[in-house]
């Protein structure tokens, strides 16, 4: 088998292994070695979890073989962003030197989750320290190094989920599990070249995920396709009682949702503005693909200051979620230098503009649901600009230095969104195309990425090995 | 006072306060990118408070009584 199982899609796989064409315990050795020589090229690995992944990849064929097929995870690998509590000895870092050596003695939900339907944890993987709730500004802030992109190793991976967005990106595993605050999972899936997904807030339980953010904070899964996005949602979403964010919505992925069918798409007025050349006109491509797929039409949003509400209800919550390691003076041990200070503004949000904040978000809410009702999807560019390089500043929405509306109303609003490649732009480093949606209309969203991506092979290039 | 020599003073206001509880952690330098970030905090604290809400308009996270199961 060796390596022919890299860049098949989850639900290949899925089928492969289900009719026994496949051994999941050999599935799980190809990732599991291509994870340990390969993730340290890429910075994207924290710990290899080989023996626990064995033991679960050794339980799916027993299971299997014995007729009990639980789904189209069963035996598949994935990674998990190393700020989801691992049990079993396995640290969970959350990217911080602080943390390096810590151990929860619990799974995460979506770990356990994962685990009921056969999934195999196969790595822990990389991101940026604390999420980057810090404040950072380069790519090297991180204790395992800065995450390095498969499609041009001077460049960043993204952050902050950038282990999940390299390590799908370059076949070390079928796919992960990231966490988005604010860009966190469309940012690496675009500088990547994979599709990212954002659930909408609450589809998805955040018990045993580092918290940055309590009203912000999702998880969601970064794969090679759209389509695969949706396996993996349905696996993890659902109502938690440890959560009590977590929605009692339950999720069945429509995998059928796009046949035949016409989709009405947005594009917000300005939405390119700031954007590279070549992003630009990737995006107009692809409005024009899209065009034979559905109808397009300009939207606008009231004047309303998204960006600085969104990024308001983040630094206050920030700054009270690591209170601990700000007052202590903690800070000083991550790598990054800037955050070694930055955290200390955040102390000064005063509380009158956070409840500010979070009541102009209801208004905001209000005004993207009026716009998305008549719209499957707002589409936009996944990222102003390609990956940055490494050892540059990074522009960011978070700290001021780019506008994303679509990220400050869509994370602000906790709406769903799912990025997907769309071609190449400077150094050869990909671009991205995301679809924005109503609240819990993730399967329409998915059905409008899936049908792009049937007219399109960006998904289906891939990274040579280094 | 304008509106520019508002937010000065209340940049300065909260960089005292930065200062007085971590100043001693902090180079000059460090300060003074603390002082920029400040700047960007007043500069969105004032893009919400321009923004005219009616007394109905609740944050948009609601909070929840809680009460064990049982």
């Amino acid at each position: 088998m060796a390596e022919d199982v890299v860049f098949v899609p989850v639900r290949r796989l899925g089928e492969l292994i289900r009719e026994r064409r496949l051994s999941p315990v050999a599935v799980a050795e190809t990732f599991l070695d291509r994870l340990e020589r390969l993730g340290p090229r890429y910075n994207a690995v924290v710990t290899v979890t080989r023996a626990r992944a064995l033991e679960q990849a050794r339980r799916a064929e027993g299971e299997i073989a014995a007729g009990r097929y639980r789904g189209p995870l069963h035996g598949i690998p994935y990674g998990a962003k190393d700020l989801l509590a691992t049990s079993g000895g396995i640290p969970t870092t959350w990217g911080a030197a602080p943390f390096k050596d810590r151990v929860f003695d619990f799974d995460a939900t979506v770990v356990r989750k994962l685990e009921d339907a056969g999934a195999v944890l196969c790595a822990k993987l990389a991101m940026v320290e604390l999420a980057g709730g810090m404040g950072y500004r380069q790519p090297n802030a991180s204790f395992t190094g800065p995450g390095i992109n498969p499609w041009n190793r001077d460049a960043w991976s993204g952050g902050s989920s950038s282990g999940s967005g390299s390590a799908v990106s370059a076949g070390l595993v079928p796919f992960a599990i990231g966490s988005e605050t604010w860009g966190s999972i469309l940012s690496p899936a675009g500088n990547c070249g994979i599709a990212g997904l954002r659930p909408t807030y609450g589809r998805v339980s955040r018990h045993g995920a580092m918290a940055l953010c309590w009203t912000l904070d999702k998880l969601g899964p970064l794969a090679l396709g759209a389509d695969d996005c949706g396996l993996i949602l349905e696996a993890i979403a659902g109502r938690d009682p440890a959560d009590p964010t977590s929605a009692d919505r339950p999720f069945r992925y429509d995998a059928d949702g796009s046949r035949a069918r016409r989709f009405r798409f947005g594009v917000l007025r300005g939405v390119t503005d700031g954007c590279e050349d070549a992003v630009r006109e990737n995006f107009e491509r692809s409005l024009e693909t899209l065009g034979g797929i559905g109808t397009l039409e300009e939207v606008t949003l009231p004047d309303l200051p998204y960006d600085d509400i969104t990024r308001t209800i983040l630094f206050a919550e920030a700054a009270s979620a690591f209170e601990d390691l700000i007052e202590s003076g903690r800070i000083a041990e991550l790598t990054a230098p800037e955050d070694h200070y930055m955290p200390y503004v955040r102390d000064t949000v005063l509380a009158k503009d956070y409840l500010k904040a979070l009541r102009l978000r209801g208004v905001m809410a209000r005004e993207a649901d009026r716009v998305l009702a008549r719209l499957d999807a707002l589409v936009a560019p996944g990222r102003l600009t390609v990956a940055a390089m490494l050892g540059t500043e990074v522009r960011s929405a978070i700290r001021g230095t780019a506008r994303d509306v679509m990220g400050a109303v869509g994370n602000g609003a906790g709406l769903p969104a799912v990025a997907v490649p769309n071609g190449f732009g400077a150094r050869g480093l990909p671009t991205s195309l995301q679809f924005m949606g109503r609240a819990w209309e993730e399967n329409t969203i998915l059905a409008a990425a899936r049908a792009y991506q049937s007219v399109t092979d960006w998904h289906e290039r891939h990274p040579a090995d280094p | 006072m304008s509106g520019t020599e508002a937010s000065r003073s209340e940049v300065e206001a909260l960089l005292a306060l930065v200062r007085e509880r971590y100043g001693s952690r902090l180079t000059a330098e460090e300060l003074e990118a603390v002082r920029k970030g400040i700047e960007g905090v007043v500069e969105a604290a004032h893009a919400l408070r321009a923004v005219r809400l009616d007394n109905a308009d609740e944050p948009g996270q609601p909070f929840a009584p809680f009460r064990a199961d049982g």
